[in-house]
């Protein structure tokens, strides 16, 4: 699949990604690539959260004459996206009759996407299936770069397998890329960096391609940890209720909101549900009254059954 | 050391307790409570056996903290905790001796103890629990009272400025200085671990909070409120001018804030006993 170069109007190449992937380097080596095959380029990149593995993206245009720097939605020839749910964020920017979508299938889960707060939950990533989304594209490839990167022993050459890809789609002589990607790497790392750009155009001349349907692939230190059982079934809070005080302090400081004072101002459960076990009312009550457990799930309120004293005269537990 | 934030399921507060007392006699929300888990959490992170441990507490909320500790404890006169302690170090150089005791009790009335036992450096880890009044003698504006605020001996506003206690623990001489605050309960427990492990005397100021005398007096907000202003607004200017630490949110210097390895007043009486 190739980019028609004829045409009047720039070339635009979108890269996206998360900090430190090199979305930068990349479109860095396409355009001085780009300039030194003759024509005009602007670039220009928002990178502002990308040592805190936020969103990164470049635009790059090349053309007999380039005017503005910035690619207009749904015009993008190429988008060539490093980490999977940032290709599938800027999808609608790709050029919906021609565009090529170029993407890693590897994931990176961001902090954020970790709401649920439970033990072995599911982070909150897109779910959507590689050949869900190329069917969907005029034309394009998900590779699994990293895990290729890694084959060749180093995982940090994913970037340059992409490039690799990309090369594909523009058409430019492979001797022309590896020249200025042997500029922009550091000395130690040419020779791998030379095999991972082959190893990208490779994969995808050859169609050596990954089987999409299934999901794409997250790296497994990042995986989360498989449970057959929520966390809630191993979560025992109790209290003791002659020596809460009632001074609201669990009730407030619970992330999950699922403590509440009852009519004798004692601490209680309310949303069993909603614990996930994180222990802060535990570690904060003042008077020492509660403690959660690793256990089977029982909300045993010790000495609830027998009358309390203290729950005819509130005053008296002081 | 024992490994940082680690979630120790062994660790059981309440057989370290004398449950007979419990409730304890604390008011409702008050940073005491906090500050006794932890050093309990403490004493079984750093390995101290039972039998090996003495407390010895002043008069005060903070004072009543050790009775509740099921230990060897040493409830004694206004003031005179570290004195006491330092008699009992003296005697016993094998027990591992904490002092636990409040700002009025360890600035005011025991000032001059505690600059002579930062200044022998003896072998001893003082815990005192700052919440900014004298609260079980009715609510007197103690040392380290911000200004402007309402105590029963200072109707019209407390004009005095508060003191900076471990500015005056580092002068004297004191081996490890360190401050943090009950709402850090993990960060807390770690500190006084290392104050247990520090040869020397450890000066530790707990940031803690008197929500019934000062607090509700004074318009600072419910329990939980108070507990997370421990971050910075509420707290005196003395403990926020001196502060850089741009990725904390509080402007309250925490943490070791000095350490030197001076030998202790037991490696030093040792020299002289056996002439």
């Amino acid at each position: 699949m190739l980019v028609n170069r004829a045409d009047s109007r720039p070339i635009n190449v979108l890269v996206v990604g998360v900090g430190g992937q090199g979305v930068i380097m990349v479109s860095k080596v396409l355009a001085q690539l780009c300039l030194e095959q003759g024509y005009e380029v602007k670039q220009s990149e928002v990178h502002g959260m990308a040592k805190r593995g936020g969103s990164v993206f470049s635009h790059i245009r090349f053309g007999a004459r380039v005017w503005s720097p910035t690619i207009p939605e749904g015009e993008a020839d190429v988008l060539l996206a490093m980490e999977w749910a940032e290709g599938l964020r800027w999808l609608p920017s790709l050029e919906p009759e021609r565009g090529i979508f170029i993407a890693d299938t590897r994931r990176i889960v961001p902090p954020f996407a970790f709401r649920n707060r439970r033990r072995g939950a599911d982070p909150a990533y897109i779910t959507t299936r590689p050949d869900e989304v190329l069917d969907r594209v005029a034309g394009g490839y998900a590779i699994d770069a990293t895990r290729e990167a890694e084959a060749l022993g180093n995982g940090r050459a994913a970037n340059t397998v992409l490039l690799g890809a990309l090369s594909t789609a523009l058409g430019f002589p492979a001797e022309d890329w590896l020249a200025v990607i042997s500029r922009f790497v550091p000395s130690k790392t040419i020779e791998t960096n030379r095999q991972a750009f082959h190893r990208g155009r490779t994969v995808i001349e050859a169609g050596d391609l990954p089987d999409l349907s299934a999901p794409p692939a997250a790296p497994a230190a990042a995986a989360p940890v498989a449970t057959a059982t929520p966390a809630t079934d191993r979560v025992t809070w109790r209290i003791e209720p002659s020596w809460c005080k009632g001074c609201n302090v669990c009730v407030t400081i619970c992330p999950e909101r699922c403590l509440a004072l009852d009519q004798r101002k004692v601490a209680v459960l309310a949303a069993p549900d909603a614990c996930t076990g994180c222990r802060l009312c535990e570690y904060l009550c003042p008077d020492l009254a509660i403690t959660v457990s690793d256990g089977a799930l029982s909300v045993a309120i010790e000495g609830a059954a027998s009358p309390q004293p203290a729950a005819a005269d509130p005053g008296s537990r002081r | 050391m024992t490994a940082m934030t680690k979630i120790d399921d062994r660790f059981d507060v309440r057989s370290w307790l004398r449950e007979a007392l419990f409730p304890h006699f604390l008011c409702p929300g008050c940073g005491h409570g906090i500050a006794l888990r932890a050093l309990v959490w403490a004493f079984h992170d750093a390995g101290i056996a039972r039998d090996r441990l003495a407390i010895v507490s002043g008069i005060g909320c903070s004072g009543r903290i050790g009775a509740y500790i099921d230990t060897n404890t040493f409830h004694v006169t206004h003031g005179r905790p570290l004195a006491y302690a330092t008699g009992l170090k003296l005697a016993r150089p094998d027990l591992e001796v904490v002092v636990i005791t409040g700002d009025g009790d360890c600035l005011a009335i025991g000032g001059n103890h505690l600059i002579h036992a930062c200044r022998r450096n003896i072998d001893l880890t003082c815990v005192m629990l700052n919440n900014e009044i004298y609260g079980m003698t009715g609510g007197q504006v103690s040392p380290t009272t911000a200004e402007d605020r309402w105590t029963t001996t200072t109707p019209a506003g407390n004009i005095e400025p508060a003191f900076d206690a471990c500015r005056l623990a580092e002068a004297a001489g004191a081996g490890l200085v360190g401050r943090e605050m009950t709402l850090h309960l993990p960060a807390l427990r770690d500190l006084l671990v290392e104050g247990l492990m520090h040869p020397g005397f450890s000066f530790i100021e707990v940031i803690s909070d008197c929500t019934e005398i000062y607090g509700r007096k004074n318009d600072l907000g419910l329990p939980a409120e108070m507990m997370l202003c421990q971050t910075g607004s509420l707290r005196p200017d003395v403990y926020t001018s001196t502060v850089d630490q741009p990725f904390r949110p509080n402007r309250l210097r925490t943490g070791v804030l000095a350490r030197s390895d001076r030998p202790g007043y037991l490696a030093r009486i040792s020299r002289v006993s056996d002439r």
